[in-house]
């Protein structure tokens, strides 16, 4: 049986509740809107991550070059924006499914390593053709979108545009993630020589993988350099892919909305605490080692067990997503009795 | 320097709630509220590669709200704006302040970030002021919300080469190093053009990525091209690291070497007097200056916060000065009547006369030729260096490629 | 005559890019942990040579000094904190270690300020040889040679002693040290704390050269990671080939197609996993 919080119909209820409340509680309709790009970029990563079992460090790839092609489009060419949109999906899937189709030659670290050279060499490149790019300047002046006939200027209107591509293409990553094919990814993350032998082409199920990521990543590129009017050379950085990881890694790679916690969360401490402190990456770095020691499952994890303690069932103890682990049973019944900061722990791992 | 720095911030926000007598929530709001605090917001990098910028420069617009304390008798706070040092969180934050009230900018020190900020700014009648390098801002990307107070490429390098070309008739020779991006190119071609006039020779250029730090390389292209003047072009960290290489390769003793686009006084501290001892630089800003305003601002600095303006520090306490005294001149604070005052404004500034031009919105102010002192003959800690010369050199508003929108 | 010099000069990067990569080479032979905190390491040990050498020490001083103080400092980050990851995906190792990154460079901003400062060169090395049309600085000549000297020695502990079977061994198949009795944690701490050390003397090495800045460990990561793929992750003799070939690369490319230096090495690295996916050397 599936656990409540992970049926689909919860996880949509949830996003969409989210939707609902950011504009609720949050003063600045722009970091609200970016939170849901983000959170995008995010679930696309976890398709690799939590549901391949692939740690990519080339989301920023697709993630710049959704920037770039809707800046050409709209100001070079002036394309109408959902023109745009549809071309960033199907060149961020195209891309995507060329660097997934050589790095998946290699595995392990060798895998990550590939991703993180072919991060370098698209910057690279992007920094080098200046003339398309912007170069270090970016492509400015990049408009928001039209929609019947005015122009999405003011914050929540472009909000609300945002959410309801937001929560479309939510839907339909779930789709992906619960169908047919979503379960032979978890087959070959779990056990890829298995999926191979029962006779899955296990590399082109990686490459669609890869594909799918990609193109809702450019998409998320695509809205987010609308959202600030550039298309800025940071965003195919190599640092981009790296906090995309990280709010994958620190949300949860359990399921697709832990995508939406993690990128909130990241946004909202970065914007609180960078107002404070100067060296808020400080207390950056202290979160993600402390998320490695005690909050494997990610902040998802947390309301899990939060959620475990007020409906008294056991909190799922599978494993975190992308190992295979062995857990005590014994410890679940524990898990309950504890107060809720012990209970986010992890299970132990054995192997 | 966190000291000072809290020091700065207590004692201003303590003069801001003393005098407005608000809760700490209505500062917090911004200056929607007519009568409330009037609020600048300072977008620097504060954390990140420049953070070594965004923290002087933060301090100096904090010193320019204190001095100013009220106007138009409203408490004047400044809302420091951390842009990583990176476009995209710049023009979300901008974003985000100009939505709570904000209309009046000041900051912005890559040229990434300012060139999107005062994109942002303009799009709802804001101002942006910035220091930032490069040429776009007052040129093929002037907008009616963009101000810039820092001279051009073509400034630094007709300040720093020709007068140098004057005073070295023998050195006939110049290589250059050059960052590969549209600064970097600015600079070289300005540079090229004076070569040309002047009948030099350019042995030679190395383009290097902006992600360089090893200059070896381009040094041992250099030395083989056996010029007389060794031209960087690069700058921040960059530039230190191409400078602190080429003087370890023993290139002090065999060319003049010319840094056109410094740091000031952050960058001599960082490189130490030994490095900088005979090498020619080219600045924006030095305390040594003899105008009033910053003999005036040296001295109270040094007093107050024991410490000497750097070129991050004065050149924001300048801009946000500017934006300061163009309201008190308008007598309102809104985005329109700040740019009207400032159009044409002239002014006594941290380089002395000052005037911005109404045309591209560039500040028409001197450029400095420096030349690095021996240790033993520094006055005290911060006399790194002695003012060769000075002067302003601008292009029209028309050939920079300025089309006000 | 350039090239031929430029060639030299990259040997004397390739032999610093070697110091600093086979470190974080051996840390995951032994290991299997991606260590992305590796240019913590080379920025600490260049802030602490900096350090020392303003508190009045002398370079020789300082320098050894530096890269002791962050072994020190690793054994202790081994046995608190990394220690408990490795059984860990490869996720968290990295999250973990960006984590310590990020951790370390701030702190250097907090106790050091963010400008950065500069390291002079001994007096006895501050001089440049002149070597025909060229020169090239003494300090220099002086890294590849004192390189190239712990190279050899480095290649004698690893290759020679005990711990260097022990530590093969162990990277063969942990399992069985358990077995023989060794005690794997300590030998854990051990080589998590040469491989630091080495990462730390780069950094106290390099400091003359490039001075110190809060950032530089973010590049020398960049850099000790291609040299590690391409030349085989463990293996020692890799380290070596990769450090002096991307020096190399990287210097000649200078005179060849500056812009472009960064592609090729990437291109060259992504080559290599797709031709010779265990690296130059490493074990198949």
């Amino acid at each position: 049986m599936i656990p409540l919080l992970d049926r689909p119909l919860v996880q949509f209820g949830l996003a969409l509740a989210a939707v609902l409340i950011l504009p609720l509680v949050m003063r600045s309709g722009t970091l609200a809107s970016e939170i849901l790009i983000y959170g995008l970029a995010v679930a696309a990563c976890n398709l690799l991550l939590g549901y391949t079992g692939l740690l990519s460090f080339g989301q920023g790839i697709f993630f710049g070059l959704g920037s770039y092609v809707a800046g050409l489009g709209l100001v070079r060419a002036g394309l109408p924006a959902p023109v745009m949109l549809l071309l960033s999906l199907a060149l961020g899937a195209l891309v995507a499914a060329a660097v997934g189709w050589v790095s998946i030659r290699r595995q392990g670290v060798y895998f990550v390593m590939l991703t993180l050279a072919f991060s370098q060499m698209f910057y690279f490149l992007a920094y080098t053709f200046s003339g398309l790019t912007g170069g270090d300047n970016g492509l400015l002046d990049i408009p928001r979108p039209r929609l019947a006939g005015t122009v999405l200027s003011d914050p929540w209107t472009y909000y609300a545009f945002v959410a309801v591509l937001f929560l479309g293409l939510f839907a339909a990553l779930q789709r992906v993630a619960l169908s047919t094919f979503g379960r032979t990814l978890l087959a070959i993350r779990d056990n890829e020589g298995r999926a191979g032998a029962i006779g899955y082409p296990v590399r082109a199920f990686k490459v669609a993988a890869f594909a799918i990521s990609g193109a809702v990543t450019a998409f998320a590129g695509a809205l987010h350099a609308m959202l600030i009017g550039v298309a800025p050379l940071s965003n195919i950085d190599y640092h981009t892919s790296e906090t995309l990881l990280i709010m994958t890694i620190v949300g949860g790679s359990a399921n697709l909305f832990a995508s939406l916690l993690g990128a909130g969360a990241y946004l909202l401490a970065a914007d609180a605490l960078s107002a404070i402190w100067p060296r808020w990456l400080l207390l950056l770095g202290l979160l993600l080692i402390v998320i490695t020691l005690f909050l494997q499952r990610g902040l998802w994890g947390l309301i899990e067990h939060a959620v475990a303690l007020v409906t008294r069932a056991p909190p799922p103890d599978g494993p975190a997503p992308d190992r295979p682990v062995v857990t005590d049973p014994a410890v679940a019944p524990v898990a309950e009795a504890l107060p809720a900061s012990d209970a986010g722990r992890a299970p132990e791992v054995a192997r | 320097m966190r000291d000072r720095r809290a020091f700065l911030k207590t004692s201003l926000t303590a003069a801001a709630l003393g005098a407005s007598g608000l809760p700490l929530s209505g500062i917090l709001r911004g200056a929607r509220a007519a009568d409330g605090p009037l609020v600048i917001g300072a977008p620097l990098p504060i954390s990140g590669a420049f953070a070594a910028n965004g923290k002087y420069a933060s301090l100096g617009a904090a010193f320019a709200a204190q001095e100013a304390g009220k106007i138009l008798g409203r408490t004047v706070t400044v809302a420091d704006i951390d842009t990583e040092g990176k476009p995209a969180p710049a023009a979300r934050k901008v974003q985000e302040a100009m939505a709570q009230g904000t209309r009046l900018f000041a900051g912005g020190i890559l040229s990434s970030e300012a060139l999107v900020m005062g994109k942002e700014a303009a799009k709802s009648d804001g101002v942006f002021i910035t220091t930032a390098g490069a040429d776009e801002i007052t040129g093929s990307d002037c907008n009616r919300g963009t101000f810039r107070w820092t001279v051009p490429t073509f400034g630094a390098i007709a300040q720093t080469v020709r007068p140098l070309i004057a005073q070295m008739p023998n050195a006939k020779r110049w290589y250059t190093i050059t960052p590969q991006y549209v600064f970097g190119e600015g600079l070289l071609s300005a540079a090229k053009a004076v070569f040309q006039e002047k009948g030099i020779e350019h042995v030679g250029n190395s383009y290097h990525s902006l992600a360089e730090k090893e200059f070896s390389g381009y040094l041992t292209n250099a030395i083989a091209a056996k010029p007389d003047v060794l031209l960087l072009l690069n700058f921040g960290s960059q530039s230190s690291d191409a400078l602190r290489q080429a003087v370890s390769f023993g290139l002090k003793k065999r060319m003049t070497i010319v840094l056109a686009w410094a740091s000031g006084l952050e960058q001599f501290e960082a490189l130490g007097a030994d490095l900088c001892e005979g090498v020619y630089f080219g600045a924006q800003y030095w305390h040594g200056i003899d105008s009033p305003l910053n003999k005036a601002l040296v001295t109270k600095v040094r007093e107050t916060a024991k410490m000497t303006p750097n070129y991050s520090f004065a050149g924001s306490y300048q801009i946000t000065k500017l934006l300061l005294d163009a309201a008190a001149k308008a007598g309102r604070a809104d985005g329109p009547a700040v740019i009207k005052a400032l159009e044409g404004m002239r002014y006594s500034g941290l380089t002395g006369e000052e005037e911005i031009r109404a045309a591209d919105h560039q500040v028409i102010k001197d450029y400095y030729l420096l030349k690095g002192k021996a240790k033993s003959a520094m006055k005290d800690k911060d006399d790194f260096a002695e003012v060769i010369q000075s002067g302003k050199s601008f292009l029209s508003p028309e050939a920079a490629g300025c089309k006000m929108t | 005559m350039t090239y031929l010099f430029q060639i030299l000069n990259g040997l004397g990067l390739g032999m610093l890019y070697f110091l600093l990569a086979v470190g974080l080479s051996i840390i995951f032979g032994l290991l299997q942990f991606v260590n992305f905190a590796h240019g913590a390491f080379y920025l600490l040990g260049a802030y602490l040579a900096y350090e020392g050498v303003e508190r009045g020490l002398s370079f020789w001083v300082a320098m050894p000094l530096a890269a002791l103080v962050v072994a020190g400092l690793a054994a202790l980050t081994e046995r608190l904190l990394l220690r408990r990851v490795y059984k860990l995906p490869h996720t968290f190792h990295i999250l973990v270690t960006v984590g310590l990154a990020l951790v370390v460079q701030e702190l250097v901003i907090i106790i050091w300020g963010p400008i950065g400062g500069n390291v002079a060169p001994p007096e006895a090395l501050s001089g440049v040889m002149i070597l025909g049309d060229f020169v090239y600085p003494e300090y220099r000549l002086f890294v590849i040679g004192f390189t190239a000297i712990l190279a050899a020695g480095l290649w004698w502990l690893l290759d020679r002693t005990r711990l260097g079977a022990i530590v093969r061994a162990g990277s063969e198949s942990p399992a069985n040290m358990a077995l023989l009795g060794y005690d794997t944690l300590r030998i854990n701490t051990a080589v998590f704390a040469l491989g630091a050390g080495l990462a730390g003397l780069a950094g106290a090495l390099a400091a003359p050269i490039r001075g110190v800045e809060p950032f530089m460990g973010v590049e020398a990561l960049g850099i000790a990671f291609v040299v590690v793929v391409i030349g085989g992750m463990g293996s020692y003799a890799g380290a070596l080939a990769a450090g002096i070939l991307v020096g190399i690369a990287q210097s000649l490319m200078a005179t060849l197609w500056p812009e472009g230096a960064r592609l090729v090495i990437y291109l060259g690295m992504a080559g290599i996993i797709m031709a010779m996916p265990r690296g130059l050397f490493g074990r198949a």
